[in-house]
Parts: structure tokens; sequence; C-alpha cells
């Protein structure tokens, strides 16, 4: 290799200038060429998870909030909504067409601001339109025109919307609900411009009385849409107010354009202009005050795209921006939401030949670079990158800053499954199957199961200093491939897992081969043989070990062979057998005893056996016809 | 309906296959359409098969749960077949390895030509198209002929000296032809064979030769007979019985017993004796041998007419006497055989043997006992080839002993020789014993005494045997259910649940293995169950064979790059080629998660594999080879 980086280094310079370089620059290729290794090494698992992330998207395998570790994605509990609140703050009324100059020594600072909670609710039958409701919540005195340098912060007058208010009532249900903000303000001025104040508000400021008149500005945010969708996030709102004549909810809707003087104007022109509501809302969880939404909301809804890392905290919302933010759906970015509010840093080092090679890249949010998928939590991310990036060794290091991850290549990835091998055994290389149904095989899955688990915990992550290859191996453990049988080398099938069939202590062949073996022996008699091979099947298949189970072993046989042995006319070879069994001091004559009167009784209850050993007995009778004779004298 | 239903699937298949073309997934085919040989087109399903992976190379191989004893191979089997490039470069290895065999491969045309099998066969087969005698016989020579020619080249002599040959070779062959017909036929036995006791052929022999065969086959270790492990197995002459457990029954055992006779006979003082020398040089040579013979004498008709079964060896004369009506009835071969086999066990107990025999009395027993009296054994005396210990030890000085005996192993050397059953009669086990020159215990095999010196004594514990604590443990023995009988090392036949964890190899109490490609090299093993640290795992079985086969075998085996060779002890080396049990697929590790023990189990030397450390459920076992 260094030879050829010496050839490519002389044909570009001169010979002189070579000898110079000679030193220096082989080195700079080979960091060079040690560098297109290391992005080489990193390049082909990128981008085989950038794939797997495309095709998780499109045929997901698993939903991610299913998993433990990132259950903070599954909104959907419902005992945290029970307890939640809706939480506004008001920072002020600004009107700004006002002369603030004029009359400032008797200036109201303040207005009365009362909202109400607007339900509309399904039609009924009987019903012309669709029925409202409205809540009153409350009514608070907001400033008008604050400064916002002088302003502390806990003195905004804040309300509370439980969210028990947005669950399905009683006799209704309801469709939509939307907060209403009603806006009086007394003046005493006779004066108004009616040249610089929308249309609306010009008639209604027609209206107002003489000397003391109250002014009405009426706003209409919806919170849940008629999907039941959340459309007011935690953030920061400025809603521009309309001038109400009669009836604040003549429209259901509040529409977002305005229109000055018989054309539209630009949506922003209004908040220079109109009178607008400033407030914070917040979604609080209980009194601790966690930022929790009460129902689903999509999975991300906020674009801080544009927004520098100090913007992201608290995005600014403008009412007249939700239309187009709700359009711009994207995956890519989440605010964190349960995080606590502190700005975290990760810092993803890229090792390789065990140095460092400066790819740090400081990330602010807690995204999977691989697969762009919002972990919320550091822990969780550690956890995914983990156990979905295997061909990547993460290591967590605490920093002072946030987080460091430092990411090497897993030398130990051997690109075995990982997944349910019952998969594999049900249908080999057929896993996710798509052309319609596919006959599986009947497997016994786990439905619920509840494992110990440790607690989470950062420190999990850490570097180990011992034994670390086999915590990288054993990550995964179980059944993870395909098991074969032992004899035939054909793919166990998973309802074959549980006997062991090869492991049996009398295989077919050893039966056979103690049977030939005995069947060689030529001065031993057939009927010895034929004992002999009964016997040593017998104790093959019990697997007899010590003297004392004699006894019951030669019991057992005379039950289990006991017919066999009579059928085969065999019974003196048995008792020779036993006999001998006796000499060799394993079984006592009691049990010679006991085994014989066992054969009689098999004997006695084998009707047909009589008849088949009929010629036997026959020349066995003269001898009985003896006895009685002996007997009567 | 059919064709409705395909065409359904057809236009539900391209929808999806639209729609997955959008998205970059591979189409689904259901029907080709493929042109047949007559010009019109067809559709036929296609089938698409998924690729299969390969598996690693097996050879093939026999399962076993039990060591397998093989002699030694004479003459090389096989040359081994590794492939062309091994076989053309490297013909000195097989060259060096027929050396092994003294040049002795198999199938060679100079030895064993044609066998006495191959021979008879011949025959017969011919014989079909032969009408006589001659005819077969010449093709016999032609035969022969042939193969003289191979081996001379001089023709004319050839012929000149066949025609001379092939009338003694006619006769020759015809004789040898006769012969192995004969012995061919139905029922004919060699002469040394004794015949069936079922069989219609029964001779009336004496019980050695009835029980020769059970005798001699029966291994007392294994429980079978000719079993695949023992090639030695002793006779039972010399195992002495522990209790004497011929007791006679004092009850007559039903009207006729022949007890009454007995009493009957005594009180009419009809005596008439019949005299017979108790000292063992009387007993004729063929006798002996079933039982160490020393003297024992019974007294019949005692003053109170009942047995009285003495073990005195007074050496006044025995009488016995006669019935007074001695009737003439027919003994079978069969029957009289079995009766002097069953004496020899049961002594004077006429009533049990008449049982056992079942078609004559204890009466006709009886008298057929007084007429053979000259040649029956007695029941034997307690015999004293060891000289009997003290009894009553106290465990601790066993204990002390064993460790004692364990020490002193350690401190010669790691040498382990293979067990043999002691056998010196009459001889304590001492310096010239086997088992103490080997540094082994004598077991319960061992013709010695049951109070021998040199017998492992075996445990008392009541834990789990698997600390040093247990003697057995620090001898690195299983527990004998033989003489370990606190332990549960004898309990729970049945179950797997056994309190004594020192008995796992004998039980067979293995772990279920999984077999898959392992992840190293080749075939691998994977744990079914988790298992604890030290648990036991399966025993590593295969052929026994001695450590020269070992040698020659393993040659071939370094050439394949693949050893399933384990050393057993000093003798004996344990060959998982040809036979053996899954957990030989275990790949070898310097970090194992297996560890190899050979243990005395019972008496053999077998090799259990256990857990080193705690394992998970679907790892792979390693062991270290070294």
């Amino acid at each position: 290799m260094s030879g050829a980086s010496c050839k490519a280094n002389g044909a570009v310079y001169p010979a002189s200038s070579a000898m110079m370089n000679s030193v220096k620059k082989p080195k700079m290729e080979q960091i060079q060429a040690d560098h297109e290794l290391f992005l080489q090494a990193f390049e082909k698992p990128t981008q085989i998870y950038r794939f797997l992330r495309t095709r998780n998207l499109i045929a997901p395998v698993f939903l991610h909030r299913t998993l433990t570790f990132m259950s903070h994605r599954n909104g959907r509990t419902n005992a945290k909504s029970l307890s939640s609140h809706l939480q506004l703050t008001f920072t002020g009324f600004f009107h700004k067409d006002e002369k603030p100059s004029q009359n400032s020594e008797n200036e109201q600072n303040s207005v009365s601001l009362e909202v109400l909670l607007v339900k509309v609710c399904h039609k009924k039958r009987k019903d012309v339109s669709c029925p409202i409701k409205q809540v009153p919540t409350g009514k608070k005195q907001v400033p008008l025109n604050p400064d916002s340098n002088q302003t502390k912060p806990g003195s905004h007058p804040s309300l509370l919307v439980s969210s028990n208010e947005f669950e399905p009532s009683n006799s209704h249900m309801v469709k939509s609900y939307s907060l209403l903000f009603r806006v009086s303000r007394t003046g005493r001025r006779d004066t108004n411009d009616v040249t610089d104040t929308p249309s609306r508000k010009k008639r209604s400021s027609s209206h107002r009385d003489e000397g003391e008149t109250t002014e009405t500005f009426v706003a209409q945010m919806t919170v849940f849409d008629k999907n039941r969708r959340l459309q007011l996030l935690d953030g920061e709102y400025e809603v521009s107010m309309q001038g109400m004549e009669d009836s604040p909810v003549s429209k259901k809707r509040a529409t977002w354009e305005t229109i000055l003087d018989g054309k539209r104007l630009p949506p922003f022109e209004t908040f220079s202009q109109g009178p607008t509501l400033q407030f914070m809302l917040r979604w609080t969880g209980d009194a601790s005050g966690k930022s929790t939404a009460p129902v689903a909301k999509p999975l991300a809804t906020r674009n801080s795209e544009s927004s520098s890392p100090m913007e992201t905290r608290t995005s600014n919302h403008r009412a007249a921006l939700m239309k187009s933010v709700s359009t711009d759906i994207q995956t890519r970015k989440e605010q964190v939401l349960c995080e606590p509010r502190q700005k975290l840093r990760i810092f993803y080092q890229f090792l390789y030949n065990n140095n460092t090679r400066q790819q740090t890249e400081a990330r602010d949010d807690l995204h999977c670079p691989w697969c762009t998928l919002n972990c919320s939590k550091l822990y969780s991310l550690l956890k995914h990158l983990k156990l979905s990036h295997s061909r990547f060794i993460f290591n967590y290091v605490p920093h002072p800053k946030g987080a460091r991850i430092d990411v090497s290549i897993n030398e130990c990835y051997d690109g075995s499954y990982v997944g349910n091998p019952q998969d594999i055994h049900s249908q080999p290389g057929f896993a996710f199957s798509r052309n319609g149904p596919v006959k599986r095989t009947a497997v016994t899955h786990i439905l619920v199961c509840r494992p110990k688990r440790t607690k989470p915990s950062l420190s999990e992550f850490l570097e180990s200093e011992d034994g670390e290859l086999e915590q990288q191996r054993t990550y995964v453990s179980g059944h993870n491939r395909l098991y074969f049988h032992s004899d035939s080398c054909m793919p166990l099938r998973p309802q074959e897992m549980e006997e062991d069939s090869e492991d049996e202590r009398d295989p077919e062949w050893l039966r056979e081969k103690t049977a030939t073996q005995l069947d060689e022996f030529t001065d031993v008699n057939e009927g010895e043989k034929e004992v002999m091979k009964l016997w040593n099947l017998h104790v093959m298949k019990y697997g007899f070990i010590a003297d004392n189970q004699m006894n019951q072993a030669i019991m057992l046989f005379a039950e289990n062979t006991g017919a066999h042995i009579i059928r085969r006319n065999l019974c003196r070879n048995f008792l020779l057998h036993l006999v001998s069994m006796h000499d060799f001091n394993l079984v006592s004559t009691a049990t010679i005893d006991r085994a014989m009167a066992r054969l009689r009784q098999i004997q006695e209850e084998l009707p047909d056996i009589e008849e088949e050993q009929q010629d036997q007995t026959q020349h066995i009778a003269p001898c009985f016809h003896a006895e009685c004779i002996a007997f009567k004298i | 309906m059919f064709n409705t239903n395909r065409q359904k699937i057809m236009d539900r298949t391209d929808i999806l296959n639209q729609e997955w073309k959008t998205r970059r997934i591979q189409p689904v085919h259901i029907m080709t359409s493929v042109g047949s040989l007559r010009g019109t087109r067809e559709v036929i399903p296609l089938k698409t098969l998924n690729a299969v992976a390969s598996v690693p190379v097996m050879y093939s191989w026999s399962p076993l749960q039990q060591n397998f004893m093989v002699e030694d191979e004479t003459v090389l089997h096989n040359i081994p077949y590794m492939g062309d490039e091994i076989l053309d470069q490297d013909g000195t290895f097989i060259e060096e390895l027929i050396k092994n065999y003294d040049g002795k491969v198999h199938g060679d045309r100079e030895c064993g030509f044609i066998n006495d099998e191959i021979f008879v066969e011949l025959v017969s087969a011919l014989s079909q198209y032969s009408d006589n005698e001659d005819d077969e016989e010449e093709e016999e020579h032609d035969f022969k002929v042939e193969k003289m020619e191979l081996c001379t080249s001089d023709h004319h002599s050839v012929i000149s000296a066949l025609i001379s040959l092939s009338v003694c070779l006619s006769v020759c062959l015809s004789v040898r032809y006769k012969e192995l017909t004969e012995q061919q036929l139905p029922g004919a036995l060699p002469p040394e064979c004794t015949p069936n006791i079922d069989g219609p052929n029964a001779r009336s022999v004496q019980r050695e030769q009835s029980l020769h065969s059970f005798h001699t086959l029966f291994c007392r270790r294994c429980f079978k007979y000719d079993c695949f492990l023992h090639p030695f197995h002793a006779t039972p002459n010399t195992y002495k019985r522990k209790n004497l457990e011929n007791q006679v029954d004092t009850k007559p055992c039903g009207l006729d017993c022949y007890m009454y006779l007995v009493q009957v006979s005594q009180r009419s003082f009809i005596h008439s004796f019949i005299k017979y020398h108790s000292s063992v040089n009387c007993c004729s040579p063929s006798s002996v041998s079933v039982f160490t013979i020393f003297t024992s004498i019974k007294q019949m008709g005692g003053k109170n007419s009942s047995f009285v079964r003495g073990n005195s060896r007074c050496q006044t004369p025995v009488k016995m006497k006669l019935t007074g009506e001695a009737e003439a009835v027919e003994w079978s071969g069969a029957e009289a055989s079995l009766f002097r086999v069953l004496i020899g066990t049961y002594y004077d107990n006429f009533c049990a043997i008449a049982r056992l025999i079942g078609t004559k009395t204890c009466r006709q027993v009886y008298e057929f006992r007084v007429k053979e009296s000259s040649i029956i054994a007695r029941a034997p005396a307690e015999d004293e080839d060891t000289p009997p210990r003290k009894k009553k030890r106290k465990h601790r000085l066993w204990a002390t002993h064993c460790r004692k005996i364990q020490l002193k192993k350690d401190g010669s050397s790691n040498h382990v020789y293979n067990y043999q059953p002691c056998d010196h009669p009459r001889q304590p086990c001492d310096s010239s014993c086997p088992c103490v020159t080997a540094q082994n215990f004598c077991e319960k095999f061992c013709q010695c005494s049951s109070e021998c010196q040199n017998r492992f004594p075996g445990c008392r514990c009541k834990a789990q045997c698997n600390t040093k604590q247990c003697p057995c443990y620090l001898a690195v023995r299983e527990c004998d259910p033989d003489l370990c009988l606190t332990c549960g090392a004898a309990d729970h036949w049945d179950s797997k649940n056994v309190s004594c964890k020192n008995c796992s190899i004998q039980r067979g109490a293995k772990k279920h293995l999984l077999l898959a490609p392992s992840d190293v090299a080749g075939w691998g093993i994977f744990i079914k169950e988790p298992v604890q640290k030290n648990e036991f795992i399966s025993e590593y079985c295969g052929e026994i064979i001695s450590q020269d086969e070992a040698d020659r075998r393993g040659k071939v085996y370094d050439k394949y790059m693949c050893s399933f060779l384990f050393n057993l002890n000093n003798d004996f080396v344990v060959d998982a080629t040809r036979k053996g049990n899954k957990i030989r697929f275990a790949n070898h590790s310097v970090n194992p998660n297996c560890y190899a023990k050979v243990m005395m189990v019972n008496g053999d030397h077998r090799i259990g594999i256990f857990a080193k450390r705690a394992i998970q459920t679907g790892e792979e076992l390693f062991f270290d080879y070294r």
C-alpha cells in the first residue's frame, strides 16, 4: 500500500519535492485513506438503517409506542386526562389604535375579560340548529397595553379550565369545543377614529353610548375540532379580537381572515392594528404542572424547523398561523414535551479503530439520527439505539452540556436473526407474506407477560469494563435461530421443540445391534437367546443402574413381557434367567417366587394360550396321572 | 366458481402490485403464461420457492446415550477420501496410514478370498442350475482355476497340476460343504451347546451346564447379556451371598406335602439311609464350581420332627432316608435339569422347587432329590476368602480414610487407570490387587469381601453432595446408589428431582440440547433451558477405544481437521466420531461456558459436561478441548 501511495506521489509532484514530501505526504494520504475507510465502515450500516426506517414507515412491523421504554409516546392514558387542566395566563390586552399620550393620567390600565367555553353539540332530531352550550369559566381583569419589560411574570392573571369540561357531557354529544374570549372595556372618550379600526369594529363602536361606553371585543378559538383533535397546544398566543355588535356567537366559527375596507388584509396586519389579547396556554397534568395534553394528539404538529435552539423552548404561536402550521405536518420534529424544559445537547462521537474521528455532532433534540424517531427521553433514545441499531455500539458518557454518545462499529454483529424464532419456524424465508393469507403452523404465543424489569437507568449504557464482549453478544437471548434435527438435519418445527426425540436411551439401531450380537453366538440355544434379548431390551428401555433396582426390574419384566414369554414358550428359560440373576446376588428368592407366580397368573389370563400349548401339555399329562395315583396313597 | 375466484384473486393482486410498485416493493406473481409445445399459450400457477440456506457439512453418526466399547481395528477399513487434491498431493499420508495397520487393508484379495458363508451360498446358488453334484463341483473347480491362473504364469504346469489337484479338491470341497450344510439344519446345534430347556430336545444336564450361557454372558455391571461396554464378564461362581436366604418352609405346602411323608416314615422307624460324604473332596469335580462349596450339612429328621437347618459343619455323615414307596415317576430332561438348577438355589425347600417346576409335586421332587443326592450341592457356608474386618466403623473414620486415599491419589500423579473388578480368591486386597495398583477403589463388582479395606464406603450425606464435604464428590465419583443410601441417590427412580446432585450421569439427567449452525464454525449445540453454574448438561458419549487405536484414528481425524476424541483415562479414549450424542457438536473455546469432568460412575469412567457459569436460554455451548 505504501508503495502505491509513493507512486502516486511521484506522478503528481516533481521528483525534487517528492523527496521532501515523502515523509509528510504519505502520512496525509494515509490519514485520508483511513478516513475513507472510516466513512465506508459507517456508510453501510447507516444506509441499511435508512432503508429500514423507510420500510418501517410504509409497512410497520411494530409500533414504537408499544415498547416499554417508549411508553411516553403512547399518549392515550386516561388517568392523566382526568386530572389535567387547561391553564390560561393572560399577559395583556393590546389595543394600539389609541393615542397613548393624550389622557394617560386617567387612563384605565385594565379591561375585564370573560372566558366562556362554548360546546357545540350534535344536532338532535328535534333541533333546528346545533345546540350550543356556553359555560362560563371565569372573569379576570387583564392589564391593558402592558409594558412587557415591566410586568413581573408571576403577576399575570390566570384561569384554569378543568379538562373534565372536555369530557362528553351527559345529554348532548359535543361536537366541538371552543374558547370564547369576551373583553369589555369601559371607555369615556367620545372621539373615535373609525378609519383605522376594522369595519366590524366600526360598527361596534358606533353602538357606544355617549359618555361611559362599554366596548366589547370577542374572539373564539377552537380547542377541539369536530374530529376531537386538539388544536391548541402549549404556547404563547396572540388572538386578534373583534368588536362585537350584539351576539358574540352569530357565527359558529371565527374566521382568521380580516377584511379591511373591502379588501383582504394580510393576516399579520391585524396584529399590528386590531386589538389583540395575549395569553399563554398550558395543559397541566396535575398540580405539579407537567404539561400533558389530555387527548391523543397528532404525532407531530409543531414545526420548529426555522427556530433556533433558544426559540424552540417556547414556540411563539400566533393564532393566525395555526392553519398553516396544521397543514405543515411533518414527522421530522416534535417538541420535547416530557423532558424538563432545559436544553439537552447530545454529541455523537464516532469512533473508528479505537480513536476518535472528530465527527462530533451536537443536536438539541432526542431524535434518532438514523431513523429520525423522536424518542423524547435520553433513556429511550439510548435504549432505542442499542436495540434497533445493533450494528453499532453505543456508549453513553455524561457530558456537562447534556450527553455524549460514543458510536462505534459492532464487530460482533453477526446478522443473526433476533426476532421471534417462531416466525422462521412457521414459514422459513416468508416472514412477512404479502401474498394474501398464508397457512401457519399453530404456535402458542404468550399474550401477557410481565417480566421483572429493572428500573430504567442511564448507567446501563455506560461502557462496561468487564465482559464487554459477552454483553454485546448476548444482548438478545433466547431461541433466535432455526434448529435442526440432529439425525436428519431437517429444520425443527416449533411443535417439535419440546420433545428431545433423538435422545432416547435405546435408539433403534442399538436395539437391533444387541439382538444381532446375541444371534452371533453359536453355543447359545435359541430359547436362551430370546430371553436374553427380551431382557436386554427391557434394561435398555428403563436404564436400570443399581443392584437394588433389580427386584423391581424383574417384576416389571414379568409384567411387561410375561404374555410374550408364555406365548413363545420360554417359561423355563425365564426361570433360568431369574436363577442366574440370583446367582449373581442381584435378586432374592422371594422375587423369583413372585415373578413366577405372576407369570402363572398371566398364563391363566390368556385363554388362547391353552389351546396353543395343548400339544405341549399332552406329553405332560401322563405325569399328572401318576401324580394322582401318588396322591391317593 | 373456481375461475371467478381465480379472477378475483388476480384482480386483487394486480391492485396490490400497482400499489407496491409506487412504494418500491417487490411485486408478487401468481400466474405466469408460458408457451407450450403445441403452440397454444397455457397458464400455469407459478410457485416461488424460497431460497434455503445451506447447512454445514455433517458426516453421519449414530446416536448413543452410553459409551460403547469397540475392539481395535487390525485392518484399515477404508482409505479415507479427503478430496482429490489431497489424495494427489499427499500420497505419503495414505502410505503411512496403511503402514499403521501393517499393510492390512480391508477387502484385500490375498486373505479370505472365499469364506465359509460365501462358499455355501455359492454352491447352493449354483445347484439350481446343475442336476447332480459333480457338475456343481466342477463349477467350483473352474472358479478355483481362475484364481490359480492369476497367481501363476506357466499355463502348462498349472493345468497339469490342476488336473491332479482337482480330484483331491473335489473331495475336500464336498466334505466341507456337507459339514457346513449339516450345521445349518434346524435344531442341530454344535455339541458344546446345551439344548433349549423349553424345546422338545431338552436334555437332562447339570446345573452349571443349564446356566452356562446365562452366567457367562451376563454383565453384572450393566445388568445386560453381552453388554456393549465390558468385554470381560465375571462368572458368578465366586460371588457370594450376603445373606443366606434359603429358608425352608416350615409349614407343609398341602395335604400331600413331602413333610408328612417324612414324618410318617420317621414314626414308623423305617430308616434307610443314604450316606453321603460331606467333605469337599468327595464331590465329583463336575459338580463343584457353582458355588465355592464348603461344608454345610443338613440334618434331616430331627427329634422334634421338623427340619433343622444347620450350618454347624459337623463332620458326621448325614443320613438321608428313602421314602418307603418310591414311585416310578418319569422325569423329563427339562424337568431334571430344572430341578438341578433350582436345588442349587433353594436347597431343601422342595415345596418351592415343586412350585417352580410346576409339573411335579414336592413329594416327587423330594424323592428325586434322594435319588440324586450324591451330586447335589449343598448350601454354602460363610466363606472367607478375605479376612473380615471389624464392623461398626464410625462414619468419621470412613470419611478420613477415604480422604486419605484421595490425598494419596492426588499426591502421586494425574494418571487415572481403568477399573477392572479384582478377583483373587482368598487373598485380601493388598499391593498385588489390580485395584490397589491402579489406585482405584474396589467396587461392588469386585470379588473381594464387602469388608475389603480398599472399598469405597460411599457417602452418608443428607445434603446435595455437590460440595467437597461429600466424600464421593471429593473423590470425583458419582454417588453409588448401592452404597450411598442417605443422600437420595437410591431414591426416586422415576422422577428427575433427586436430592442428590451427584448422580446425574448415571441417571442420564441431561439437558435438552438443540442443534443449529454454530456462530463460530460448522455445527453448534445450543441449550434449550437456562442452567445454573455447575449444573450437569450432558455426558460426552462415544465409542471407547484403546489409546493405540486412538492414535491410529487420530491421524485421520487430524487430516480432516475435525476430531471427536476425548481422553477418558490412561487406557481408553472416547471417540464420538461414529457414535455419540449431541454434545459432540459443542465447539472449542478458550473462554468456554462449560467444562468437562471425567468421573467414576459405578465403576466406569464417564465424561460429564457441566456448566462453568450460569447459561441462558439459547446460548451455544463451548468447552475447552485442551
